[in-house]
């Protein structure tokens, strides 16, 4: 399953920069708020999805290496973050649909705790 | 099992036990022997026949009774008895030849819990109740404990619809032009084990007098935002003030600093000023204020450096919703 | 579905057995930040979370919340599961994460009981 795909499929919202989404194929999912468990339990190329939105987030995300970030809740990053993201080259996705529904959806998909 | 009930109350609980203990294993060693045995019990003379145990078995209905000379208990004969006697044709005989003598019996002051551990070890169906003095007070069967049990389990329940009841007619009671009920909390700073406690508190209070479930969960949820926000961002910690009118709820939130800088920043979805470690614990979504504004139908903040942070919020409530029965229906009366 | 049901997919360890287990749960929400569970979940749903504070329980209290599933086998301390006794509210451990318990239980029928914060 490519990240272009799972954009396609559960309608989401790139905002940062486009990339070639069709090469990106994530190696699993991970979710938590906590950035300390993210940090512990996400593995690299993770799609991970969260309701924070603050530029830790970005952090954190490069430093595991994670191929994207699904924002859930219509939680809008701040331009200082898009911005970051962008720069760690970090896919940033929101979504108006909870993380519960998220991760189900993407459950559905074939996307597993990798 | 050999413990102290008493250590359950001391609290020593580990883990592990904390989870087996149920409400009725709380009764088990919350109930003593004197509130759930038989008190009339029906007893017997060694020297009587065996006939008599027949008769006083079929007429008071058990299977089994204490057998006593004077004041000083004997032994024991139950149903068991009776029918070995009975496959001899033996009714003639004196009690004293069937009855058992080898009998354990337990105190009144006893917790159930230890009349259990006999019941469940001892395969004995009945046990003679003493007192202080060593003189038999009562019986104890399985079906006592059961019964014992089951009646304090309603008795909570009860209790809690008594105190329903009466927190309801509360405002019809008291006769004012206005009447108001007024629950004061002080919240510390930081202290998040207790957290949460106040708002707790607040939303029983509600549901006793009789506010509907949304209400009460309206009013809980933004307390519970405003209780933590005492927590975690003032200097001092603060007071939540809760003033109950039968049309309408309002909630004040002191604190004496820091103060917000920027209240329309502070306000918006998302926006926290919380360090990382406050999000470690679950807060700081910048969330708070928001679901404040969502579940309450007014709500101000006023926030200064120098006096802290006021935040004032009140529900009004619908005709269904309103707190305190039947008071609508009073007022019109007397308007 | 039922508590009990719910326990049986997360392969749960309920840790206050007095619950009433036959409790109906309407559906999911998973999150770790508690006022994102006040913003937005919907009566009698099962929260997932990755916390095991008191504070949850207390969340969960004020939000009518039915169960309450601790993700990736957390046991939590002696004060949230006291609370959870108190309130009666089904606290339930799962060795699963987050994201595979959302997936299983989504799989197993159980909507989203959130409800979206700006309509």
């Amino acid at each position: 399953m490519t990240l272009d795909q799972i954009i396609q499929s559960l309608n989401l919202t790139v905002v940062t920069e486009p990339q070639d989404f069709a090469s990106i194929t994530p190696s699993g999912g991970y979710t938590s708020d906590l950035l300390s468990c993210v940090m512990a339990g996400a593995k690299s190329k993770n799609i991970w999805v969260t309701i924070q939105s603050h530029a830790n987030i970005i952090a954190v995300a490069a430093l595991l290496d994670l191929a994207a970030i699904i924002i859930t809740e219509g939680a809008e990053p701040n331009q200082a973050t898009i911005q970051k993201a962008n720069e760690e080259g970090i896919v940033l996705l929101t979504t108006r649909m909870q993380s519960y529904e998220t991760v189900g959806r993407l459950w559905e998909l074939g996307v597993r705790l990798g | 099992m050999d413990q102290e009930p008493s250590r359950f109350k001391g609290k020593i609980i580990t883990d592990q036990m904390a989870e087996d203990i149920t409400r009725v294993e709380e009764l088990a060693y919350d109930l003593r022997i004197s509130e759930v045995m038989t008190r009339d019990v029906a007893t017997l003379s060694p020297d009587q026949p065996m006939r008599d145990v027949l008769e006083v078995f079929r007429t008071v209905r058990i299977s089994g009774a204490p057998v006593t000379r004077g004041n000083e208990l004997v032994g024991i004969v139950s149903i068991e008895d009776l029918i070995q006697c009975l496959s001899k044709a033996d009714l003639d005989a004196p009690v004293k030849n069937y009855m058992t003598t080898q009998m354990i019996t337990i105190r009144d002051t006893d917790t159930v819990v230890e009349a259990l551990k006999i019941f469940v070890n001892l395969r004995f169906g009945r046990l003679p109740v003493m007192d202080e003095n060593g003189q038999l007070v009562g019986i104890l069967t399985k079906g006592d404990v059961t019964r014992g049990i089951l009646k304090a389990l309603q008795k909570d329940y009860q209790e809690e619809e008594v105190r329903r009841y009466r927190a309801r007619h509360l405002f019809e009671d008291i006769e004012s032009d206005r009447t108001s009920l007024i629950l004061r909390y002080n919240i510390r700073h930081l202290d998040f084990t207790h957290g949460g406690a106040a708002s707790s508190q607040i939303k029983r209070a509600l549901i006793r007098l009789g506010a509907s479930p949304k209400v009460a969960r309206r009013v809980g949820i933004a307390v519970y935002e405003a209780e933590m926000n005492l927590i975690i961002h003032t200097n001092h910690g603060g007071i939540i003030r809760v003033e109950i009118e039968p049309h309408q709820i309002s909630i004040d939130a002191y604190d004496d600093g820091p103060g917000i800088k920027d209240i329309e920043l502070a306000m918006k979805p998302g926006y926290s000023t919380a360090t990382e470690a406050i999000r470690e614990l679950g807060f700081g979504a910048g969330m708070g204020l928001v679901n404040i504004a969502r579940c309450m139908d007014f709500m101000k903040l006023e926030s200064s450096e120098e006096t802290g942070t006021h935040l004032k919020m009140k529900v009004f409530l619908k005709e269904e919703d309103k707190v305190g029965e039947g008071y609508a229906a009073t007022k019109e009366a007397a308007a | 579905m039922n508590v009990k049901d719910v326990i049986a997919i997360v392969n749960g360890k309920l840790l206050n057995p007095s619950a009433d287990l036959d409790r109906e749960i309407k559906g999911g929400c998973g999150a770790d930040l508690m006022s994102d569970v006040l913003a937005s979940i919907q009566p009698e749903a099962v929260l997932l979370t990755g916390l095991a504070n008191p504070q949850v329980v207390r969340t969960a209290q004020m939000a009518d919340v039915a169960a309450i599933v601790l993700v990736r086998g957390k046991q939590p301390p002696q004060e949230t599961r006291l609370l959870a006794e108190e309130e009666g509210i089904p606290l339930i451990t799962s060795p699963y994460g987050m994201f595979e318990l959302c997936g299983r239980l989504f799989q197993a029928g159980l909507k989203s009981l959130e409800s979206p914060v700006n309509e």
